[in-house]
């Protein structure tokens, strides 16, 4: 079961990009867990991830977040814009499973 | 010019950051995130209460007392939203110290009541429930932060009375407490001391003309409206989240515009402010998101020829009549574009003086004070934020207009070179 976290400023767009992230799970039968939150409730959501991707349009939380990932040990990166724009499930689902480890 | 960019984005990056990260803005943000689900409650009740056409329909006394049945329900809630935000501040910034979180969000309201006037018309026992709203929000602020840091000082010091183990964990807890609380609101009280020996007689008084009225009277200027619509989509530009940077700034001022408005509309008076938080969240973001890019995506339905925008019309058009509007800003893509740039900043602009001329005018009426969710589709959010009248909704789609006459010979040469790219590549 993989666990992966995106996180914006209210988990809107992001949630755009997980219903197309789970299609692609699905299809390719691989068991995960995707969800979107807002940027203030991701320190707490991050504890139970395995991996925390943060909207390109926040980048600026990232060493922020990073201080927390590294206490619950898990990787973090920002969305690319490329395939955030182009709300492309299968690239940030890859990225995320790649940073998991798979 | 990429370099130009570069050097831009390495000077903006860091403010952001710097904006985002500051430990009181990300506690202000918060808190008004506390206060927004009671806000938006108290909303929905005052536009209930001011259905269009029932005041026509019901007798007057029947008009009133079905006003003053729902009356409550935003009295308790939107009217006095200050004081939710000041739990939230107190809650956040604690919680944010690692500090027990609900001890900081009760001491900065126990500080906030403290500054404050306790008597109105020489009645005594009572607090006013204008200060808790708007005329209360920068006081209330600047107490839950320095309450909040107080009370972290003193617990840090480490002055608390230590049970002996054995005692249930929350027993011992609520002692803990016992002493940082006493001593912070006892500064609070000599504050309040000190200042009733002065010519402004409460704190309140003294923030209320040193402070929030200059402020509120700069904010609700046209020129810093500009200034803060223009300075929402740069960050965009570069693809950071505009408002939620400028907007940590600018909330206390638009929703204390905003609150007057209402208190207006309840008294039913004429409306003091134009630029509310309203004016901002309906008028520019309600448009399909930030840089109102609904009119963007019609656009690309009317004269879109390549497949990349009729694609990036039909996977953005259904989140952009809610106006969420990344698909649209990093697909199209507008982030980086030198091209887009010139719409992408007159658009805004044109359009704030126009919702500003039209409101000023009288043409449409003022925002009344209701939040309405940024997430309401255009046409039904200007309905609503100007008391249920259908000019707000005009006014919305005489923006969407403009908004497309000027986007339409960029999005037209932008269209063409994807088109022309696509032909070559087959």
């Amino acid at each position: 079961m993989k666990r992966i976290l995106l996180a914006c400023s209210s988990g809107m767009s992001t949630s755009l990009l997980v219903s197309k992230m789970k299609e692609v799970a699905k299809a390719r039968g691989i068991e995960a867990e995707i969800w979107a939150v807002a940027q203030d409730k991701a320190p707490t959501e991050m504890e139970r991830a395995d991996v925390l991707l943060i909207g390109p349009q926040m980048r600026f939380l990232k060493k922020k977040f990073a201080t927390v990932a590294e206490k619950v040990g898990i990787p973090i990166d920002v969305i690319d814009p490329i395939a955030y724009g182009r709300v492309d499930g299968e690239a940030v689902l890859n990225k995320a499973l790649e940073l998991i480890g798979e | 010019m990429n370099k130009f960019m570069n050097f831009l984005e390495n000077m903006l990056l860091p403010i952001a950051d710097k904006l985002n990260n500051n430990r009181y803005l990300t506690a202000l943000r918060d808190g008004f995130m506390v206060a927004l689900p009671l806000i938006i409650f108290g909303s929905i009740f005052v536009v209930i209460a001011n259905f269009p056409f029932l005041d026509r329909l019901l007798s007057e006394d029947a008009y009133a007392a079905y006003q003053n049945a729902l009356g409550p329900a935003s009295a308790a809630t939107l009217s006095i939203m200050g004081l939710y935000v000041i739990v939230g501040i107190g809650y956040k910034l604690t919680q944010h110290y690692g500090g027990e979180a609900i001890y900081g969000g009760v001491v900065a309201v126990a500080a906030f009541l403290i500054l404050n006037p306790q008597e109105l018309d020489d009645v005594t026992g009572v607090i006013p429930t204008a200060i808790l709203g708007a005329q209360g929000m920068f006081l209330g602020i600047f107490t839950a932060f320095i309450a909040a840091e107080l009370y972290r000082f003193f617990v840090n010091k480490n002055w608390t009375i230590k049970m002996p183990s054995g005692v249930p964990d929350s027993v011992s807890r609520s002692f803990s407490a016992l002493i940082p609380i006493t001593l912070t609101l006892s500064i609070f009280l000599v504050i309040r001391i000190i200042f009733s020996f002065t010519s402004f007689e409460t704190v309140q008084n003294f923030i209320y003309t040193i402070i929030q009225q200059p402020l509120t009277a700069l904010g609700s200027s046209l020129p810093a409206t500009i200034l803060a619509v223009l300075l929402g989509q740069i960050f965009w530009f570069f693809g950071l989240h505009g408002q939620i940077i400028v907007n940590s700034v600018f909330d206390p001022i638009w929703y204390a515009l905003n609150d007057e408005n209402l208190q207006a509309f309840q008294a039913g008076t004429e409306l003091p402010n134009v630029i509310t938080k309203q004016f901002i969240d309906t008028f520019l973001v309600g448009m399909g998101g930030t840089g109102m890019t609904l009119a963007v995506v019609l656009l690309i339905f009317l004269i879109g020829k390549s497949r990349q925008t009729k694609e990036l019309g039909k996977l953005g058009g259904p989140a952009g009549i809610f106006n969420v509007n990344e698909p649209i800003i990093f697909g199209l893509p507008i982030i980086m574009n030198p091209l887009i740039l010139i719409p992408w900043l007159l658009a805004p602009v044109v359009v704030t003086i126009v919702t500003y001329f039209s409101m000023a005018t009288g043409l449409v009426p003022k925002p009344a004070g209701i939040i309405v969710p940024w997430t309401t589709p255009i046409g039904i959010s200007g309905f609503l934020a100007t008391g249920n009248s259908w000019r707000g909704a005009v006014l919305q789609i005489v923006n969407l207009l403009i908004v497309m006459a000027i986007w339409w010979p960029f999005l037209k040469i932008m269209d063409k070179n994807y088109y022309e790219n696509e032909k070559a590549k087959k």
